[in-house]
């Protein structure tokens, strides 16, 4: 077939096709839609208008299955030792030209880097996935439902879940778990239940709708194996509380208060530091017990001062009086310590 | 008279041909690009197999003038189906329309009034239809191809 090559003077597109992005479609034409094209020729022949002819072609969308398991944010989730409902967040997006369910599977990491740049060394426990139900953009107790599973998220929509697991105690400031949800695309077939896993169309394309992976190697993922992920973590931040027990003699019967020495009836002050060390969490409620010496009485008149402060190595006696006296044992408990910080408990007693 | 019939069948082997004195088609293609383990890409045009969002289309309309006249005036007309954004012709000579065939024209003299009550020069997005205009009527015996692209929204 020759091309006709006479054409009226017109400018040719080819510039501008090549200067067009390509476009996103986010989600595009839904998977089993019809695309018809129909083109019309019209002319003369001897001058006379003949009918007019047509021509179509059509052919059907077929499904692409595209979808995104992301981070919400970009950071860790601080965590303390002990912490329960520790929370991370991720977005699941079903780009997809058609209605899908998502199982969900939140893991964590065994080693190596995490998400956020440290390295993996404790594994977080009751670890679960909740949806955002009441879409809010936190967790609520109670509000937000357990799920193992995205039911029908329709083409182009989206939904918050939340990765919400324990703490255990005992870790240290920086200490790393990564966690990783996993969703793999299953058949959206009836609301309320999980469908098959979907299947790619194997072999020569079917004149029905075929099912196409799309999913990428972002973060890390295998593409088109209708499965993709994304890693959070959680840092540890805990609170470094040293303690340390220091005395001196205030008085005794014979010297008073000068040059006092240790005889017996001499009133001796016990100083119990809890430092917080600089880049640590805030600790609070530090409960200090000390038991008294057999051959020391409690200084009942002086009481248990708490929550005083550190001058270099002196103890002030500013803290306020309420600690408590039991048994031979002193208790007070300091209501909360900033990292690079030291408070006191303070008391005194005599000796016997 | 008899003769003459057959000898007229005979020369003329499709009738239906004879009656159509232009013929038409569309077709369409898909543009694939696979990338080699050396990086190279390579670009194939396929029948549409699978198609899905986002896959790039060459709409191939083949004419030929069958007759034993030429065709004059010959002015082929398509409308963009609604789910392909078109992008362009690689069939020179096109003119454009944007507001569903009522006005034509070149596409950088085409405008679309936006919604705050504003113009803008159109974008290939914007086409809903294209058109070729021949100047020369089409011999008779002789046809061509027109293509145009679009992708799959």
């Amino acid at each position: 077939m020759t091309r006709v090559k006479r054409f009226g003077a017109a400018v040719s597109m080819l510039a501008v096709v090549a200067g067009t992005a390509s476009p996103a479609f986010a989600s595009g034409t839904t998977a089993g839609s019809t695309i018809t094209n129909n083109v019309t020729v019209s002319y003369q022949v001897g001058g006379v208008t003949q009918n007019s002819l047509s021509a179509s072609n059509s052919f059907t969308v077929d499904r692409r299955v595209t979808f995104t398991v992301a981070e919400e944010g970009n950071a860790t989730t601080q965590v303390s030792p002990g912490q329960s409902a520790a929370v991370t967040s991720f977005i699941v997006t079903n780009t997809s030209n058609a209605p899908l369910d998502f199982a969900l599977a939140a893991t964590n990491r065994a080693g190596g880097s995490a998400a956020h740049g440290g390295t993996d060394n404790f594994d977080v426990s009751n670890v679960n996935v909740y949806r955002d139900t009441n879409n809010d953009g936190d967790y609520d107790a109670g509000t937000d439902l357990l799920i193992t599973y995205l039911d029908q998220l329709a083409a182009d929509a989206n939904t918050r879940v939340f990765v919400v697991v324990d703490v255990p105690l005992g870790r240290s400031t920086n200490d790393v778990a990564g966690v990783r949800l996993t969703g793999t695309a299953h058949e959206a077939t009836a609301a309320g239940s999980l469908g098959a896993v979907v299947t790619q169309t194997a072999g020569a394309n079917t004149a029905g709708v075929d099912t196409v992976f799309g999913d990428t190697t972002a973060d890390g993922n295998t593409a088109r194996d209708g499965i993709h992920f994304d890693e959070d973590d959680y840092t540890v931040l805990a609170a470094s509380i040293t303690a340390a027990k220091t005395s001196r003699v205030i008085s005794d019967p014979l010297n008073g208060t000068t040059n006092p020495k240790l005889i017996p009836g001499a009133v001796v002050e016990y100083c119990i530091t809890a430092a917080n060390a600089t880049g640590s969490a805030t600790a609070t409620n530090v409960s200090i017990s000390d038991t008294l010496p057999s051959e020391t009485t409690y200084l009942a008149s002086f009481g248990v001062l708490v929550n005083g402060t550190v001058t270099g190595s002196t103890c002030n006696a500013d803290g306020a009086i309420a600690g408590a006296h039991a048994s031979g044992v002193v208790s007070g408990t300091i209501p909360s310590v900033v990292a690079g910080d030291t408070r006191t408990v303070l008391f005194r007693v005599t000796i016997n | 008279m008899k003769l003459l019939l057959i000898l007229f069948a005979l020369l003329m082997p499709s009738l239906a041909l004879a009656q159509n004195q232009v013929a038409l088609t569309s077709d369409v293609l898909v543009e694939r690009t696979t990338t080699a383990p050396d990086g190279t890409t390579r670009v194939a045009l396929e029948p549409p197999g699978v198609v899905t969002p986002g896959d790039k289309i060459v709409f191939v309309l083949r004419y030929n003038n069958a007759s034993a006249s030429p065709a004059a005036d010959f002015v082929v007309t398509n409308p963009i189906p609604d789910s392909v954004q078109f992008e362009g012709t690689e069939s020179a000579n096109a003119v454009y329309s944007v507001d569903g065939g009522q006005t034509w024209g070149a596409l950088a003299a085409l405008s679309v009034r936006q919604p705050d009550g504003s113009s803008r020069a159109a974008a290939p997005a914007d086409v809903t239809h294209v058109q070729w205009r021949f100047a020369q009527p089409i011999p008779a015996g002789q046809g061509g191809e027109l293509r145009f692209r679009g992708t799959v929204k």
